[in-house]
This record gives structure tokens, C-alpha cells and sequence, in this order.
């Protein structure tokens, strides 16, 4: 109940803007991404350099920090997606040229991953002119780097937080334990998954998890562990294990590790498999929300991937991203779910997020899966 | 889950060699209670079930006891460090408010 607690005050002052106007991952949402914008500096008075500066560190805004580094001890953690914009003032461009790039660098760059500012209504035409005089300020020498951590491009790289099987170094493993004691107790149609399943889970349910997700024919649709525990325990024990819910990512978990060492094995190939993945990938690199990003943007090795945004080190697509979830985030003392994962990931992206058993997450899941074939199983994993 | 408290995961290094000073891990299921007050404020008197001792013996010795006096989490675990010289059992007791005593098994092997 002490853990319950937490988490109701951790929700509190959380954002809850409605990006209703931007385009989501549902299929069904026909909308187009934001439209792109040639536009010119408007007239009006001059832009003010201070007033740039705040809004180029200002968190509830950008920051355009997050991707950009700038002088200023205050100026952290920045990161390094974007150029090095430390002397950008001494390159001799024009204010309009700037002005373009900030309000809408497509025109500019049309594979570029900055968000289209201006274009978005983040910032308005008078505060995007603030920003462009404040960058035109902003000129050499380069101010002589004292704190390495403070510039993406010296500071260390994160490391791993030990062994993400241990359950004396993730608690994450102890949730499995909870789950193996339901795993024979009987459920509110007086059967157990033991019933069935005959043998501990470990053994029972060994490779299952490899081949998730999957097309499931009765169904309809690709399914991960978790959402088929939604309409599999309602259909066998009676029990619900509602989309992320403690009942079932307890369960999930247990059945991901009876898969641990196994390489992740799913079904790319079967006439569903490979629709399914295709969808996933026009997912991946759908432009969506505020900052009609894709995920493509910061997880590909062309985007973002490998660089720091603000302080968090972009996961790299191929290196696999799924394959040790559901996951311990040490930063929030709580095991999460991919589900999770993706709607926290609305968020930064400014769009609206999806049901966590949305069958445009689970195809999407099947795309990033498709990158941990062949690699082995490590559930559940231990990040920040 | 109640079924599971005292619970008891003891992790050791997969290769020791004799006289090694080997870093013990160890990992048990318990509540432990933290005081509860009412709505006035007041410490609500109860048996609270809180590990307050833990007992390491190594070779039929006890190498170590520890008393826990500051606040220490649920599910919690306890790190030490001895000097493996011969294989033989390394038994952690885990002892609670309650009288709940808990004991894991851990076997010392030498490379």
C-alpha cells in the first residue's frame, strides 16, 4: 500500500496538455503531419537576445538545450542530437535564413529531426525572432570548457546498473515470485494455468515469450505476452489481467523468464508477420504530435540514436530494444512494461498516447523485436 | 505475499579460491513494518515485524551479527565481506520483531 501511495503522489503536477490537435500512431488517424512552413521574418521591433537565451534553456518549452549545446554554466544537462551551436553567431547567416530554421527547418533540411517550432505554435513568430537574436549573439572564442560533463561530447557514457537477473540487484525479479504462487492457485472459474500448463512455469512456459509478439489468428491481430494475458486469463481461470495492471505484468514477467537465454524467435515471415511488421516500421517512422518526430528520429543511427538527449543516452534501434522488457527503471522504482515505455515516449513527442493494448503498440513492438532476433532473452532487464 | 516472506536469495562469486576475500549478497522477503501513526498523529502501538538481527556463520562459526538500527527498506538485502579459506556452508539467520527467524543456505565451494 506504501508503494501504491508513492506512486499517487508522483502522478501529482504530472502534464496533462491535450495535444488532440496533432497526429497520434492510431491507425485510424488520417490527419496529416504538420504542414510545412516557408515563411519570412515577420516586421515588428527587434528580437531580444535575453529573452531568447530563457527560452532557449527553458524546459517547459524545448529545450532546444536538449539538443544543443550553448555556453552557460546553468546550461545543463545539454545534449548533442543537434550541432554545436556554441559560436553559431560568427557563421554569418542571415537572420531570415535562421529565423526559417527555427520556425520550420524543413524547407531548409527536409530530413532534418528539429522540431518545426514555429510551424507547431511551440513558439510564437515574436519569441522564434527572440531566438534567432539570441543565436546571433552567441559568438567565438568558444569560452574554455571546465566541467567535462557539462558538453554531450566529453562527458562519460552511461553505465549499466550490474546484473539484471540477480534479485538481490533488481527487485524486479522478486515480482516473478508473486506471480508463481498464482501461477496453481485457482482463479474465479476454479481453474489455474497450472491446469493446464502442466509442470512449473519455468518448464512450461520455456521459448514461449521468445516468439512474442505474435499474429494470434483467433484474435485478429499481433499480440505481445501482456496483451494476450487480457483475453487469455478472462478465458481459461476467470482472472483478469488487465493491460498494465500489477496482476499482469507480474505474470508477464514470469512467463518472459522462463525464455531468459533463449534468442528471441518471432514470426517475420508468415503472410500476417510480415504485414504486421511492415505497419510497425510506417509506425516507426511516422511523423506524429507537437514535435512531429518518429521514433526513427532518435533511435536510428541517421537520428539521434547514440547521442545524448539533455542527460538520457538515445537506444540505438539495432541494438534491440525490447528484449529485456519489462524493464526495472531504476528512476522511478517501478517495473515497466514496453506499453509503457512507448506512452511515456508520447510525451517528449507531444502527442496524445494510445491504449496500452493498442494493437498499433503491439505491431510497433513486433517492428523494434524484429531487430533483437537471434539475441538472447534477459527479463527482467535493470535501466534508469 | 506472505507465503513467500523470509524468502532467502544468497549470492556469492561463481569462482573463490582459498583465501579469497569474497563479497556475500544476500537477499530476504520481509515486510518490514515501518511505524504507522492514526489520524491524530499517534504511533499506533502494535507489534511491528521488523528484522532486527542478522547472524552469519561460516564453518559452524559466527563470523558475524549485525543489529539493524536505522530504517532499512522492504525486501531487504544486507552486503559483507570474509575470508573464504575452506569450502563448507555459509549459513545466514535472519531474526525479526515477531519471532520470526529465517535461515539461508549458501555452499562455499573452492576453485
Amino acid at each position: 500500500m506504501a508503494r501504491r501511495q508513492a506512486r499517487g503522489r508522483a502522478l501529482q503536477g504530472l502534464d496533462t496538455t491535450d495535444f488532440g490537435r496533432f497526429r497520434t500512431y492510431a491507425y485510424g488517424d488520417a490527419r496529416p503531419e504538420v504542414p510545412v512552413a516557408s515563411v519570412t521574418v515577420p516586421d515588428g521591433p527587434p528580437g531580444d537576445a535575453a529573452k531568447g537565451r530563457a527560452l532557449f534553456v527553458s524546459r517547459a518549452r524545448g529545450p532546444c538545450t536538449g539538443c544543443h549545446l550553448v555556453p552557460g554554466a546553468d546550461v545543463w544537462p545539454a545534449g548533442n542530437v543537434g550541432p554545436d551551436l556554441s559560436t553559431v553567431g560568427d557563421r554569418g547567416l542571415t537572420d531570415g535564413y535562421l529565423y526559417q530554421l527555427v520556425f520550420d527547418p524543413r524547407p531548409i533540411f527536409p530530413k532534418t529531426v528539429m522540431p518545426p517550432w514555429g510551424a507547431t505554435g511551440v513558439l510564437t513568430p515574436g519569441e522564434v525572432r527572440d531566438v534567432v537574436a539570441y543565436l546571433q549573439t552567441l559568438k567565438g572564442p568558444r569560452p574554455a570548457e571546465t566541467d567535462p560533463e557539462r558538453d554531450p561530447a566529453t562527458r562519460r557514457r552511461p553505465v549499466g546498473f550490474g546484473d539484471n537477473l540477480d534479485a538481490t540487484n533488481n527487485p524486479g525479479v522478486l515480482l516473478a515470485d508473486q506471480a508463481e504462487a498464482e501461477w496453481s492457485t485457482k482463479g474465479p472459474a476454479d481453474r489455474a494455468c497450472a491446469d493446464c500448463h502442466v509442470g512449473p512455469p519455468e518448464l512450461a512456459m520455456k521459448g514461449v515469450a521468445a516468439r512474442y509478439p505474435r499474429h494470434v489468428a483467433s484474435q485478429g491481430r499481433v499480440m505481445s505476452v501482456e496483451d494476450w494475458l487480457t483475453v487469455h486469463g478472462p478465458e481459461t481461470t476467470g482472472a483478469a489481467y488487465l493491460a498494465e495492471s500489477e496482476a499482469n505484468l507480474r505474470m508477464t514477467v514470469l512467463i518472459k523468464m522462463a525464455s531468459n537465454g533463449l534468442p528471441v524467435a518471432i514470426d517475420t515471415t508468415s503472410p500476417e508477420g510480415r504485414a504486421a511488421l511492415a505497419r510497425g516500421r510506417a509506425s516507426f517512422e511516422r511523423r506524429v504530435g507537437q514535435r512531429n518526430h518518429a521514433c526513427a528520429d532518435c533511435h536510428t543511427p541517421d537520428g539521434g540514436a547514440n547521442h545524448f538527449l539533455g542527460g538520457r543516452m538515445l537506444a540505438d534501434v539495432r541494438e534491440g530494444l525490447t528484449r529485456h522488457f519489462p524493464t526495472w527503471r531504476t528512476s522511478q522504482s517501478e517495473l515497466w512494461d514496453l506499453r509503457k515505455r512507448f506512452q511515456w515516449c508520447m510525451t517528449p513527442l507531444g502527442a496524445n498516447m494510445l491504449a496500452a493494448d493498442a494493437v498499433e503498440y503491439a505491431e510497433l513492438e513486433l517492428y523494434l523485436t524484429s531487430f533483437d532476433v537471434g539475441k538472447p532473452m534477459s527479463v527482467p532487464g535493470i535501466r534508469h | 505475499m506472505a507465503d513467500d516472506v523470509g524468502r532467502i536469495r544468497i549470492r556469492v562469486p561463481s569462482s573463490i579460491k582459498a583465501g579469497d576475500v569474497v563479497r556475500v549478497r544476500a537477499l530476504v522477503i520481509h515486510p518490514m513494518e515501518r511505524i504507522e501513526r492514526d489520524a491524530q498523529g499517534k504511533i499506533v502501538q502494535k507489534a511491528y515485524r521488523y528484522i532486527n538481527q542478522v547472524t552469519v556463520t561460516y564453518l559452524g562459526r559466527t563470523i558475524l551479527t549485525l543489529d539493524t538500527t536505522q530504517s532499512v527498506s522492504e525486501n531487504p538485502s544486507f552486503t559483507f565481506a570474509f575470508r573464504a579459506t575452506d569450502p563448507g556452508p555459509l549459513t545466514i539467520t535472519f531474526l525479526d520483531t515477531t519471532g520470526g527467524k529465517y535461515a539461508g543456505l549458501a555452499d562455499i565451494k573452492l576453485a
